[in-house]
């Protein structure tokens, strides 16, 4: 009797689990088919690949072994690099900061001007660095003023999306009395907002900073200056020794800089 | 004898941060001698504004659609670099995530594995196309190869810090069940990242749509090499309608892509505007600061 009790208890114990097997089964179905249709696209070719692996051993080879011999020619091109990524990250730092102020809904009453400035903004972010870099070059010619135009505008569209959404995250309660006291909206902003998102602003300028150094080196392959006009050169000559040598030397660079940066940002903020 | 009022209140003098001002003038310092040293032809600016404005025109009034169907096609091509170079990227990230999460694996595998990913991330991913292109020739599969590898840096670091960020009692309950490691993998973990980790996935697809539409430019097909030729000839009509094919496919893509994270994570469709006016969808509408009203 007793068992009989039990069992009927235990049956009527557990819900039974929400099937979700029909919907994971299509949702597999259709991103299976995406996948096959990408590949077909792509054209997947493995067998191919490893074919090719044979032939390339020479190469991989050349790569294993870098010429160090070829550090010093490196120098000029490494400095352009650099220089590229501290002027573009300072000016793109300096027109953000304004510009994420009429990009906050927080600090621009005006909604015209915050939807006109936002959908720049956004205009601006959707283009990848390299299409920037490789109509620049055509308009203003080849060399480090078309790559820090580039990453100028890159930085624009990082940095004032990001100081801009912090600022929609910030307390409102010290620009509302300086409302109330009659400042205006520059005015409140400046005194009651600016001082809150200041730290913000100098770790997302600092990260901006390390995103630069990696695009930096590799815009010069359109002929935006730097590294990446290097690499084009060695890459066209099939000198696959120095060629390595460079990566190594932007892998040590990025590696470095970066985390200098990231304990800078740990301090100041 | 009346002690002395106090003077006027005074204001405290401001404290000083020593740390933070050296930190600023180094900065300075250094943002000077950039300027100093870059040799750069600052006079080729004087008439840039008026340049930019014929180079605008030149691209966008009218842009040239009569090549719209093939850029639309390349730009498929790119978009379907960008999935199987994502795909590769979780597949091989997938596991390597897990073997890089303290607690669940050694030591000795975990931390040269993070070194690993910290190593592809400051590699770029045009440059793990070109070692890629010096040996095997760049078509799109070994472009979107390239994708996947620069994928495993990130997804990588992103899948074991969220594994090791989770609750730890579901852990505890799967070790004192006396469960495998594949066991606290499957019911430890998995439950309470699945959501993160699909939305970070999917967030690397935007990356590499952004990513393959470069790739292009140095040989790989797709809408950067197609972009690429038409500058070189100068065709800026058919430049400016190329930008504006990937302007619009990137967009409409991360809105998408947005759309199923949102999803994902919250578990609704909708919502998403609500959710981004107050940063939560749990909180109370921000009231708006008084003075907004014109009075």
């Amino acid at each position: 009797m007793s068992t009989a009790l039990r069992s009927e208890t235990a049956a009527a114990g557990r819900p039974a689990k929400p099937r979700h097997a029909g919907q994971a089964v299509l949702v597999l179905a259709v991103l299976g088919l995406l996948t096959a249709w990408a590949a077909w696209g792509v054209g997947v070719d493995l067998p191919k690949v490893f074919a090719n692996a044979g032939n390339a051993w020479g190469n991989l080879v050349q790569l294993g072994q870098p010429d160090y011999g070829f550090i010093p020619k490196t120098f000029p091109a490494l400095l352009e690099t650099l220089n590229m990524a501290v002027i573009a990250t300072a000016l793109g730092a300096a027109v953000a900061l304004p510009l994420s102020f009429l990009a906050s809904r927080a600090t621009n009453p005006n909604r015209p001007l915050l939807i006109a400035v936002r959908t720049v903004l956004n205009l601006i972010r959707s283009v990848p660095d390299i299409l920037y870099a490789a109509v620049l070059v055509a308009v203003v010619g080849v060399g480090a003023l078309s790559g820090i135009m580039t990453l100028f505008l890159f930085n624009i569209g990082i940095i004032a999306k990001l100081v801009s959404e912090a600022l929609d995250g910030e307390d409102l309660g010290a620009q509302e009395a300086a409302l109330a006291a009659g400042a205006s909206w520059f005015k409140a902003d400046r005194a009651a907002m600016l001082p809150q998102i200041m730290p913000t602003f100098t770790s997302q300028t600092l990260y901006t900073f390390e995103i630069n150094i990696r695009a930096s080196a590799v815009i010069g392959l359109v002929g935006a200056g730097g590294l990446g006009v290097l690499i084009d050169n060695v890459r066209s000559f099939f000198r696959y020794h120095e060629l390595s040598l460079i990566i190594l030397e932007i892998l040590v660079m990025v590696l470095v800089l970066e985390s200098l940066s990231a304990w800078l940002r740990k301090r100041l903020v | 004898m009346a002690p002395t009022p106090p003077a006027a209140t005074q204001r405290p003098a401001k404290p000083g941060h020593p740390g933070r001002t050296i930190a600023w003038a180094v900065i300075s310092l250094l943002v000077v001698a950039a300027f100093w040293s870059a040799k750069i032809n600052w006079s080729a600016l004087s008439d840039f504004p008026t340049e930019t404005g014929k180079y605008l025109g030149l691209l966008f009034l009218p842009p040239d659609w009569s090549k719209l169907g093939e850029a639309l096609s390349a730009m498929l091509l790119s978009v379907q670099m960008a999935w199987i170079g994502t795909l590769i990227g979780i597949v091989v990230s997938f596991p390597l995530g897990f073997l890089a999460t303290a607690g669940i694996s050694a030591g000795w595998l975990a931390w040269p594995l993070r070194g690993l990913f910290a190593l592809i991330r400051a590699v770029p991913e045009v440059v793990i196309a070109i070692l890629i292109l010096s040996v095997t020739g760049l078509t799109p599969f070994t472009g979107a190869l390239a994708l996947g590898i620069g994928s495993i840096g990130t997804l990588g670091k992103w899948g074991y810090e969220s594994f090791e960020a989770v609750d730890q009692g579901p852990l505890e309950a799967v070790r004192s069940a006396g469960g495998s490691r594949l066991d606290l993998m499957r019911w430890g973990i998995w439950p309470s990242v699945q959501a993160e980790v699909f939305s970070f996935w999917l967030y690397r697809f935007e990356i590499n749509v952004r990513a393959s539409a470069i790739l292009g430019l140095i040989g790989a097909g797709g809408i950067g090499k197609m972009l690429q030729d038409n500058v070189q000839f100068r065709n800026w009509d058919a430049v400016g309608m190329l930008l504006i094919v990937v302007i619009v496919v990137t967009i409409v893509i991360d809105q998408l892509s947005g759309l199923l994270r949102q999803r994902i994570v919250h578990g609704r469709w909708s919502g998403n505007r609500a959710a981004r006016r107050t940063g939560d969808p749990g909180k109370p509408e921000m009231s708006e600061p008084a003075g907004r009203m014109a009075l």
